[in-house]
């Protein structure tokens, strides 16, 4: 999981890198829908990754 | 089609949107740069859909309709007061209601009303640029990893 780029999630999730690079930054909250295959593609909860 | 090849394309529809206009001119035909443009236009919209690696997710879906609102908000508040200048300016001219002008200068106010909406959709695009740029910095668009 360590050399996991922001490319590869990216097309993962179906998002730009852009988009995982701003969610990184906290310039972008993501919507649920997207939230939610972060989570599960990490196999954790949406608390886990997020936190207010 | 590839991005570069689709920027290739919307130019060349530019330059012949060109030639269809001064051709309209020296014609005196309206419809065609007219058609001309919804021509090109549809054209460009066909182009782009058929982009591969032209990837829009939500946050450029985001930024495209934040821009797009305050574009929006902004210019039907130019759009009102201009409207309300031209309506002072009808109110006030001299000999209100105008007389009907003579036959031979029927088309040249047409003219200068397409001119006034060329310039409010000019400003509309230069709104919508300005703030889609804005919107784009806010969410990140720019950012680099640090690493």
């Amino acid at each position: 999981m360590h050399d996991l780029t922001q490319e590869a999630l990216a097309n993962e999730l179906g998002v730009t890198r852009q988009t995982i690079l701003a969610i990184e930054k906290g310039k972008y909250d993501p919507s649920l829908d997207l939230a939610f295959k972060i989570a599960r593609y990490f196999g954790v909860t949406i608390e886990d990754v997020f936190s207010p | 089609m590839k991005r570069t090849t689709f920027y290739i394309l919307a130019g060349i529809v530019g330059l012949l949107e060109v030639g269809a206009f001064w051709l309209s001119v020296e014609l005196h035909g309206p419809l065609l740069i007219i058609l001309a443009f919804i021509a090109g236009i549809t054209l460009l919209y066909l182009a782009r859909r058929k982009i591969h690696d032209l990837k829009e997710d939500e946050r450029a879906v985001l930024i495209n309709e934040k821009a797009a609102v305050r574009t929006f908000q902004v210019f039907w508040v130019v759009f009102f007061a201009i409207s309300l200048g031209d309506v002072v300016l009808g109110l006030g001219a001299p000999g209100f209601p105008r007389q009907p002008r003579p036959p031979n200068e029927g088309l040249v106010p047409l003219g200068h009303i397409g001119i006034v909406q060329l310039l409010l959709l000019f400003l509309m695009i230069i709104l919508y640029v300005g703030f889609r740029f804005y919107y784009a910095r806010q969410y990140g668009e720019w950012e680099t990893d640090e690493e």
